[in-house]
This record gives C-alpha cells, sequence and structure tokens, in this order.
C-alpha cells in the first residue's frame, strides 16, 4: 500500500502548523525556534520527511520531493516575511510608529521653459490640422530674410523690424518667414509646415521687448488654398487654444510677404475675480495672410497653380497672455521660482 | 500720422461727428488708431471777457487794474502786468476756479495790496502759441461769457492713426479723409482759405504752368533736371513781396492740432499742405538763388552743405542735391540748407514741389541719419499726379497770411508725363484668392470709392485704372484683390474648414529629438532655461555688426557660460539645488564668405544636493557620477553618440575656457568625432557665494539630422531561469576598472547577460594599492536552465582572461 497520500497529508499538516506558528511568532528569537524545529538540517519536521525520500517507492519519490520542496519554500518565504514585519514594525501591530504626517521623500521636479510649453501647445494644435515642423538657420542671408520675401533693401518695410546685422553682411533673422522660403525650395506642395525658432531684434529690453524672442511660422501651399481657408484655419486654432468662446477678428494689415494680409484678434471667455465669466478685450496674437505670389516664384513655386497662406505668432507673448506674466524679461531670468509655477499640469 | 479730427471732417463732411466711430473704421480698414487725445483738454473753463476799464495800479507802476466784465455783466477786478490792454477789447479770461491747460488752479489773490479774481491769458498760457508777452486778444466779433473753447474753435481731437509702409497715400489728411469717408474719394472737399480775398483767388486761378523736359525756363525762374531717374518732376514757383511773421491763429492752431510746431506764416504754409495733400513743399529765400536757376543734380563727391538744422553735411556722389550754379541749397526731399532759409527778412520766395524716387531718398537720410517729414514721405512715394494742385495751394496760404503776390508761372521740369497704370483684374482670380465670388459689378462697387478708375469685364478680365495716390501700392493683380477683400470687410468672410491634403515636408527630426531629451531631463528633475544667443567678446567668435550692446556683441560658441550666469542668479536669490538645461543654438564661423555655422546644441548645469533633503536622511552632494549617470542618460537618446573617460583631453579651446582643469567626459559619435564635453564648470567668470560649491555642467552638440531609430521590435520573455555569479576582482588603484568591464561583457561567454558593479572596496583584507570590485554577473540560456557546471566554466575563463590580460587577481571566497 502506497504511504504516499500520508506523507502528502503530514507535510500539508505540517505547513498548516508551520504557518501558524510563524504568524504566532512575536520576536525574531521566536520565529528562528520555529524555522529551526520545522526546516533546521538536524531535527526540522519537513527535513526528516525530505530525508526519507530515498526509502519511498521510486514512482513516489517524485511527488512527494515535489510536494516538500514546495513546502519548503512556502515556508521560508513566510518566515522570511514575518522576519522583515518583527525587525520593522508590523503596519497592524505598530501603526502608531509611522508618523505619516511627516514629509515624504520626494524626487526633483523639474519642467519645461514655459515658452517651450507654448510652442508644444501650439504644435500639438496645429499637428491636428496636419502640419509637420520644419527649421531653418538663426544666421540668415538678406536675400532669404528681405528679398525672397517680397521686401526690396531700399523699402522702408526693411526697416521696421530694426535688424541685427553680422560682421561680413549676414544678419540674424528678424522673423521666422525665412523657413517659409527654405521650405518651398526643397519640397513641393502641398506643403503644411510649422516653424518655431528664435528671432532676432535690434530691441532694448522691456517688458514688451528682448532684442531676442521665439517665433512660430506656419505656412500652407497648395492648389485651390483660399482666404477663407485661412480664416478657417486660425480661426479654429483660436477656438481650440483659447476655448470654445473665443470669438475672433480678422484686421487687414501689411506685410510685403502676403497680400491680402490680417492681423488676427481673440476675445476670450474668462472668468474674472468674482468668479463671473467674461469676455476679455480684443487681444491681438498673430499677423497672417495669403502668400504674396512674388515670394511663390520666388522660391520656385507656380504661383498661378498654387496659392498659399502664411502666418506667424509670439508663443512668448502668447504665453503673456495665457499666464497673465507680466513681463517678457521673466522668461530670460530663468528664476526657479519662476519656472516652477508651469509644471502643471 | 497724427491727425486733427476737426481738419479731417473739413476735407470729408460726411464723416461722422463722434471719432470714436471713424477710430473703429480706420481699424477695420487696417488702420488702428493708437491714440486720441481731447485737444480742448484743461480749457472748459475759460471764457470771453470784455476788459471795461482799465486803471493804474496805486503800489505798482509796471501792474494794471482791469474791470472785467466775465458775460455776466458783475465785473471783476483782475491785476494784470500786460503792458497793452485796450478798454472795450475782448481776452481770453480764466475766471476764479478754473485752471490753464497746463493743470494751474486760479484762486483769488492779492497783488501789491489789490485784489485780483481771475486772469487774463497769454497764448502761451493757453498752450495756443509762444507769445507770453501780450495778452492774446480775440476779434471783436466774439461775445463775453462765451466758451473759449467754442469761440476758438479749438474742440478738437488728435488720433495717432498708424500707416503701414506701404500706404504713404495715407500720410495726409486728404489720404485719411479719401479712405474713411464713406463715399470714399466722393465725399471730399478743399476747404476754403481763411482771409483769401476774391482779388487773390483770381490771381492764383490765372497762373499758368510752364512745362519742359529736362528744363524749364520762365522769365522768373530756370529749372533743370540733370537726374531724370531720381527726380521725375519738379516745379517751381516764384511768390514776391511776402512779410515773413508768426502765422495767424488758425493756420497755427491747425498745425498744433495735428502736432506739428508753427515757425513762421510761409514755413507753415508747406507744412500745412504737407499735412493736408501729403506733399513735401520746400520754400526757398528767392535772394540765395543764384541767377534764378534751379538744378536738380547729383551732389559732387565730398560737397559740403549746412542744413536747416545748423549740421555741415558732407556729401556723396550718390546723393542728390538741390542746387544753383554756385552750388547745393538742398539735400533733395530731405532737408533743405541753412543758407537759403526763409526768414524774417525774406521779401521773395522760391517754392518748391518736387517727386524724388524713394530708394535713393531712402539711402541718404539713412546715410546722414536723418529722417524729415519729407524724407518720410518721399521713401514711401509720393502723388507724382498732385504736384500742381499743392504748389498753388501753398501759393494761396502764403498770399493770404504773408501778403505779396505771384510772380510767373509755375516752371515745371518734367522728363516723363507721368501715365496711369492699367491692372488687369480676372474676375475668376479673386475667387481663387479669396474662396467666394465676387460679381464684376461687386468688383466696381468696392473699388471704385477708392478713386480707381474701373472699367466693366471684358472676357472675365476688368481693366482698372490706378490714379497717382496709389501708383505706388497697387500695381498687381493680387493688390487690386487685396483692396476687395478689405472693403467687402474681412469679417463678411465665411470661416468654413475644408478638408486638406497632407503636406510633403517630414516632421523635423532635430525638433522630435529634442523633445525626447527635453522628456528625459525633465523626468530628471531639471527644469529648462532659455538664455539669449548674444555672449561677450572672449564667449564667441561670430561678431555682431550693431549690437545692442557690447557684452551682446557676439554670438554664443557654448551656452554654458550663459546657462552658468542662471546659475548665479539664482544662488544669489536664495534659490539652491539647481538642475538647469537648455537647447539652443551656438554660431561657429562658417567658410569665408558663407552663414556662420550653427549647431542645436544641449547644455546641462547641476548644482547642489543629489536628492532632495528629508528628514530621515542627511544631505549628499552630487558627485561625477552624478554627472555621469545624467549625460549617458543623453547620450543613448542621440544616435551615434557614446560617453568616454578622455585619456588625454585634445586641444579645445571651447571647452578648455569652460571647465576647471579638463573636462571629465567626453561625447563622441563615431562619424562627427567630439560632440561634447562634462566636468566641473570654471566659476572664475561669475560672482558666486562662498558656500555654493562646485557646478557640475555638460554640453552637447546634436546631429543636424539625426537618424532617430525605429522602434525596437518586442523580445520574448525569459522562460529560463537564470544563475547570478559575484565575483571580487582585486584591482591596482592605477588601473581604471572601465576596461576590465568592457572585456567583461566582450567576451563573458555565450549565456552571459550582464553585470553590474555592486561594491567598490579598499582597506580591511584588500592588498595595498588595490582595490576590490564586486561585480555581479548574470548568465541565462533561452532554451534551457544553466547548469551551475556551466557557469562556472564561462566564469572561469574570464578569469583567466581578467589575469592574463590585466593582471587582475580574484578575491578568494567571493566567487
Amino acid at each position: 500500500m502506497s504511504q504516499t497520500p500520508t506523507l502528502v497529508e503530514e507535510l500539508q499538516r505540517l505547513e498548516k502548523d508551520a504557518l501558524q506558528e510563524v504568524e504566532r511568532s512575536d520576536t525574531p528569537e521566536s520565529l528562528e525556534e520555529v524555522r529551526i524545529s520545522f526546516l533546521g538540517r538536524k531535527d526540522g519536521r519537513i527535513s526528516g520527511i525530505l530525508r526519507r525520500l530515498g526509502s519511498l517507492d521510486p514512482e513516489e519519490r517524485p511527488r512527494v520531493g515535489q510536494t516538500a520542496n514546495q513546502v519548503k519554500a512556502r515556508l521560508q518565504s513566510a518566515l522570511d516575511r514575518r522576519r522583515e514585519q518583527l525587525e520593522q514594525g508590523s503596519g497592524e501591530a505598530q501603526g502608531a510608529q509611522w508618523d505619516l504626517t511627516l514629509p515624504a521623500r520626494r524626487s526633483w521636479v523639474g519642467g519645461r521653459h514655459p515658452v517651450t510649453r507654448v510652442v508644444d501647445e501650439l504644435v500639438a494644435i496645429f499637428g491636428t490640422l496636419g502640419f509637420t515642423r520644419a527649421r531653418g538657420p538663426e544666421a540668415e542671408t538678406e536675400w532669404y530674410n528681405f528679398e525672397a520675401l517680397n521686401t526690396p533693401l531700399d523699402h522702408p518695410a526693411a526697416d521696421e523690424q530694426d535688424t541685427l546685422y553680422l560682421k561680413g553682411g549676414h544678419l540674424l533673422r528678424s522673423h521666422t518667414s525665412p523657413v517659409q522660403v527654405r521650405v518651398m525650395e526643397n519640397h513641393q506642395p502641398p506643403i503644411r509646415v510649422l516653424a518655431p525658432g528664435m528671432v532676432y531684434r535690434r530691441d532694448s529690453y522691456d517688458a514688451t521687448h528682448t532684442p531676442g524672442f521665439a517665433q512660430l511660422e506656419g505656412l500652407v501651399v497648395d492648389e485651390g488654398i483660399t482666404f477663407v481657408d485661412l480664416k478657417a484655419t486660425l480661426a479654429e486654432f483660436a477656438r481650440l487654444y483659447w476655448g470654445p468662446g473665443t470669438r475672433v477678428r480678422f484686421r487687414p494689415s501689411f506685410f510685403p510677404f502676403t497680400e491680402p494680409s490680417a492681423e488676427v484678434d481673440v476675445k476670450r471667455v474668462v472668468r474674472d475675480s468674482e468668479g463671473e465669466l467674461r469676455e476679455s478685450d480684443w487681444l491681438e496674437i498673430m499677423g497672417a495672410g495669403m502668400v504674396d505670389p512674388a515670394v511663390l516664384d520666388a522660391a520656385g513655386i507656380d504661383s498661378e497653380r498654387y496659392t498659399g497662406f502664411a502666418f506667424g505668432m509670439g508663443p512668448g507673448r502668447i504665453g503673456l497672455l495665457k499666464y497673465g506674466i507680466p513681463d517678457l524679461r521673466l522668461y530670460l531670468d530663468n528664476d526657479v521660482r519662476f519656472l516652477q509655477q508651469f509644471t502643471q499640469p | 500720422m497724427n491727425v486733427s479730427y476737426r481738419w479731417l471732417r473739413e476735407l470729408a463732411p460726411t464723416l461722422e461727428t463722434d471719432p470714436n466711430l471713424t477710430a473703429d473704421r480706420l481699424a477695420s480698414l487696417g488702420f488702428p488708431v493708437e491714440g486720441t487725445e481731447r485737444l480742448a483738454e484743461g480749457m472748459d473753463g475759460l471764457v470771453v471777457g470784455r476788459v471795461t476799464q482799465v486803471r493804474a495800479h496805486p503800489n505798482a507802476d509796471r501792474l494794471r487794474l482791469c474791470d472785467v466784465d466775465p458775460g455776466d455783466g458783475e465785473t471783476v477786478q483782475v491785476v494784470c502786468g500786460a503792458p497793452v490792454i485796450q478798454e472795450g477789447g475782448l481776452y481770453p479770461f480764466a475766471p476764479v476756479g478754473s485752471t490753464l491747460p497746463g493743470g494751474m488752479e486760479i484762486r483769488k489773490a492779492r497783488l501789491r495790496g489789490e485784489s485780483s479774481s481771475g486772469m487774463l491769458c497769454s497764448e502761451k498760457e493757453l498752450g495756443l502759441g509762444s507769445d507770453a508777452g501780450g495778452i492774446m486778444q480775440l476779434p471783436a466779433s466774439l461775445t463775453p461769457g462765451q466758451p473759449l473753447v467754442d469761440a476758438l474753435g479749438l474742440e478738437d481731437v488728435r488720433m495717432d492713426v498708424e500707416v503701414t509702409s506701404n500706404r504713404p497715400d495715407l500720410l495726409s489728411h486728404r489720404g485719411i479723409a479719401r479712405e474713411v469717408a464713406p463715399g470714399g474719394s466722393h465725399d471730399l472737399v478743399l476747404p476754403p482759405i481763411p482771409g483769401a480775398s476774391e482779388e487773390l483767388e483770381r490771381m492764383l486761378d490765372g497762373v499758368k504752368v510752364v512745362t519742359g523736359a529736362g528744363e524749364a525756363t520762365a522769365e522768373t525762374l530756370t529749372v533743370r533736371i540733370e537726374d531724370a531717374e531720381r527726380c521725375p518732376a519738379y516745379l517751381g514757383l516764384v511768390l514776391r513781396g511776402v512779410t515773413v511773421e508768426p502765422s495767424p491763429p488758425w493756420l497755427a492752431q491747425r498745425l498744433r492740432a495735428a502736432g506739428a510746431r508753427p515757425i513762421n506764416n510761409v514755413v507753415d504754409a508747406t507744412n500745412y499742405v504737407l499735412l493736408e495733400l501729403g506733399h513735401p513743399l520746400h520754400a526757398f529765400d528767392l535772394d540765395q538763388v543764384a541767377e534764378r536757376t534751379v538744378i536738380v543734380r547729383r551732389a559732387g563727391e565730398g560737397e559740403i552743405l549746412r542744413t536747416l538744422d545748423g549740421a555741415d553735411r558732407t556729401l556723396v556722389s550718390d546723393d542728390l542735391v538741390i542746387a544753383d550754379p554756385r552750388g547745393a541749397m538742398a539735400v533733395a526731399g530731405v532737408m533743405g540748407g541753412l543758407d537759403s532759409e526763409v526768414g524774417p527778412e525774406t521779401r521773395d520766395v522760391l517754392l518748391e514741389c518736387a517727386l524724388f524716387t524713394p530708394g535713393p531718398i531712402r539711402t541718404t537720410r539713412k546715410r546722414l541719419g536723418l529722417s524729415t517729414d519729407a524724407s518720410y514721405r518721399f521713401e514711401r512715394g509720393v502723388d507724382p499726379e498732385g504736384l500742381r494742385e499743392a504748389i498753388l495751394r501753398a501759393a494761396r496760404i502764403i498770399l493770404a497770411t504773408a501778403g505779396g503776390r505771384v510772380d510767373g508761372p509755375v516752371v515745371e521740369a518734367r522728363p516723363e508725363p507721368f501715365r496711369r497704370r492699367k491692372v488687369e483684374l480676372r474676375v475668376a482670380r479673386v475667387e481663387t484668392v479669396l474662396g467666394i465670388e465676387f460679381s464684376p459689378e461687386r468688383i466696381r462697387e468696392l473699388l471704385s470709392p477708392l478713386g480707381l478708375g474701373v472699367e466693366g469685364s471684358v472676357d472675365g478680365v476688368m481693366e482698372v485704372e490706378v490714379p497717382g495716390f496709389r501708383s505706388w501700392d497697387l500695381t498687381r493683380e493680387v493688390d487690386l484683390i487685396e483692396e476687395v477683400a478689405r472693403t467687402h470687410g474681412y469679417d463678411a468672410f465665411p470661416e468654413t474648414l475644408a478638408p486638406f491634403r497632407p503636406g510633403t515636408v517630414p516632421d523635423d527630426p532635430l525638433f522630435v529629438l529634442e523633445d525626447r531629451l527635453r522628456d528625459d531631463l525633465v523626468a530628471q528633475g531639471f527644469f529648462e532655461a532659455h538664455t539669449l544667443a548674444f555672449s561677450p567678446p572672449e564667449e564667441g567668435e561670430v561678431e555682431l555688426l550693431n549690437p545692442v550692446s557690447v557684452v551682446e556683441g557676439t554670438l554664443r560658441r557654448s551656452i554654458l557660460p550663459g546657462l552658468l550666469r542662471r546659475v548665479a542668479y539664482n544662488l544669489a536669490r536664495g534659490n539652491r539645488d539647481l538642475r538647469l538645461f537648455e537647447i539652443g543654438t551656438t554660431f561657429r564661423h562658417g567658410d569665408a564668405g558663407a552663414l556662420p555655422r550653427e549647431d542645436t546644441t544641449l547644455a546641462v548645469v547641476l548644482h547642489g544636493r543629489r536628492n532632495p533633503p528629508h528628514w530621515s536622511t542627511s544631505d549628499e552632494p552630487l558627485d561625477p557620477w552624478d554627472l555621469k549617470g545624467v549625460v549617458e542618460s543623453l547620450a543613448a537618446r542621440i544616435p551615434g553618440a557614446e560617453v568616454l573617460v578622455p585619456e588625454t583631453c585634445e586641444e579645445d579651446p571651447v571647452a578648455g575656457a569652460i571647465f576647471e582643469g579638463d573636462p571629465l567626459l567626453q561625447v563622441r559619435d563615431s562619424k562627427d568625432g567630439t560632440r561634447g564635453w562634462a566636468g566641473i564648470l570654471d566659476l572664475s567668470s561669475v560672482d558666486l557665494p562662498p558656500w555654493s560649491g562646485v557646478v557640475w555642467g555638460a554640453e552637447i552638440r546634436l546631429p543636424r539630422n539625426p537618424d532617430l531609430p525605429e522602434a525596437a521590435p518586442y523580445r520574448a520573455l525569459p522562460t529560463r531561469p537564470g544563475v547570478e555569479r559575484d565575483l571580487a576582482l582585486l584591482v591596482p588603484d592605477d588601473r581604471p576598472v572601465g576596461p576590465l568591464l568592457a572585456l567583461i561583457r566582450e567576451g563573458g561567454g555565450p549565456d552571459f547577460r550582464g553585470l553590474d558593479v555592486f561594491d567598490v572596496y579598499e582597506g580591511g583584507e584588500v592588498p595595498e594599492g588595490h582595490r576590490s570590485v564586486a561585480v555581479r554577473l548574470r548568465f541565462r540560456a533561452d532554451d534551457r536552465t544553466l547548469t551551475d557546471r556551466e557557469v562556472d566554466d564561462q566564469v572561469h575563463a574570464l578569469t583567466i582572461r581578467l589575469k592574463e590580460e590585466f593582471g587582475v587577481e580574484i578575491r578568494d571566497g567571493r566567487s
């Protein structure tokens, strides 16, 4: 008759007893006694069964061995867990020792610059409208910064942004519009790109001017692009960015590289200090227009077949409006007490 | 452009009386009003007063006692210091309790024992002129008690209209009136000149015009144009017998309302026409024009002219001058000369009204650093058609205010007659650009109030004739399309979002890489900083020609110095434990004549404690392995980049100036060589508090066009248990551990899966001059459970190689 059921049952009984005793142990010393009584090499009760394996029927050996090893492993891990509890104090028994009103252990928290955050948001929104990102150099030629953008050097429009020149005749781009030309030179329509980047002007530092600042340019060129597409795209953007109740206004303006040209204003719905919803003033957020045919021609794109629109805005300025930041220079101070205000959400 | 609203309404009587409505309309047309100012502000309490009696002051020879009737019949006594006060005369009167434009409040006073209840005012006290000596005499037609603002027509609003550089025609009151009046050009009238007699009108109507091509001559004057390209037209007119004196109030007041300063009646007349019609005119003292001959020519190289502002201007042959046979009298279109200036002695005047080509005017005025009302208009473009009207308008005002007569005809040299341009407008193209359909009738309705001549459509093409005042900006079809959109109203276009085709331009991979690096650094607790690319001369090699300041005179070669200054800024404000990064552009010289070489560069600085302070542990400062961890995490993102401990620091001037001693780590690229460095920053250039300690920094140039890896495919999780073996390597102090680990990684055997260094120990049982480096090796096979024997063999093979190749012993008892 097989001994196996008996041995397996015995192992199961032993495990139950052992686990109870482990739970009852309340000092490391008593726990060690439990360990020795069950798993001790010489007199341990489970070890004893394992020693008897050799005398078993070879067919039964594996089953009993396997059970014994499993019991041994479970018991060992129960012992380890209990030892840890006893060493640190258990949640139930010793909860009072953990003063969780003390401060937690933290990691350093970082964050993107607020201007980068605005750029990211703009890129994400225009991304849903099919735009990808393109880039161009910050040091530029007069051709790309002015002439290819339908701005003759001897026209006053070339003066309106006081340009910083480099020794040797090149300049720092005064807007991101040169990227328009570079993209059109290297790609065929349809084109839908954004060009975020730094631009430079010879301005003194004050609350609304710094000699370098971020700009974000957009360009769309394809067959059948019209002024209605320009209005629709930018109004859609404005409502996605500033909220669905936002009103958008397009005013005529002049840029040498677009015609017709427009300034885009928004009127937001904001909560005032009393918590009431009200409309803000009109805020100027960007310049835009239909790409001037001279710009398309200069970049080698057939202006009879293709039309397009372009727009440009200042993420820094948008940040001022969005966050209520009073002074552009705060962006460049990089005081961490300022930077850490923009880690949420 | 400063606009007097009163003047504007005289030119376009159909305009609204409320200037705010006009300001809104201007804004909607593209010309926002930056500000408005009520000119009569502060004068509301002032009235017309009649002086009924003048008596001597009993205690002062220079003072008089005047009885003034402020309109209610009850006279008050006023002490007055002015020498001439006429009994019965009308004067501006400020009663007690009123204020003057300067803000001074009038109170009851006692002067040398006599009471004074109010004040009789001079022009200067009213802000109406510079005459401070006498009390301003008012016309007898006024009534005592009348508010002075009404009596003098001072109720006016000055609007500052922002005019874009493509619209020089709006740099005049008439131009703005034409743009904003409901009926456009159809609504315009030219207001009469006060004081112009019928006889004078007849004289001016009878003035003839003598026209020549390059040269025009009359008995009174010869005009010769030697550079027709730069001066397409020049008109001269001689006036004789004028009396130069201060302008009458209406003229002075009008100029002041438009923000100009009155000088004398002749000069003011030219400025009036400039502001009204947009034509810059100039008046010469005819006695100073030799041989009564005007020559428009290039300046001689080095020719010197003393301009009206008293400066001696050295001219170049590229400049255009107005000269007589002796020499230059004016820098054409920019400023007149001092010698031929009209002054109190002037009796005879030569009036000039000319047309100059924009580009060269701009070049000259930029070179001279001299921008005037005239140059501002000429460099944008002046109406080539309005010259005769303008010169006669100015003559009319001069004769009405300074007397005199016209002598001879208008002498007009005009090499080429002006012809109006005709621009073709395809009706279908309007829809192609604007997105909605416009009928030819609608287009005509929109364009003709602008003063454009619009023909009906023939085969879908309309011919549009452009008048002179718009000849500068309406040259192409698309310019007309813009006018259609603008006059139709941008708000009237729908905002229907149409389907779009995806573009052909891939998202720039460097932007993608930047995003990933930002994510990594933010997750490691870094704040992103933004600094500008300008740097002091010693930190950059690409120099600016016109920098904002010397300390921003170059473009940075490296971001770290600027970022270090931000660390100093923060430390000075008590902010500690700084972890900042920036991704920005750095600049080096390009090839000769080419653009500078730009790199998108990542810089990182770390300072202070490794972890945020916590009550449970004491603070640990950052150490080089923290820096190495940051740099390795970044390099892992950058295709091709690896971090090395430089064996010898090659000569790198940029790194040399930034780090204290040699940089500790180098980032290399298998193709592009050095990408960057990391180490301890040299703090000698910044002012840091004494407790600040070490600042760690790294800078890595990013690849221009990174070949970003595709997402790695899934690898099956192991199904077999792994085996670990610990080794304690006895490493001589002068031998770096890196190569040993590299050997293990490379030669660990077929089942080697990785290693960790878990302890480095010196002293105790470790022999002198050695470190014990404890390494845990991990082995695993995918297809079977490894036996001890298999692993032992692989470890053994490793230990032999370590000993043979590096002389490294394995410490007993740990393997």
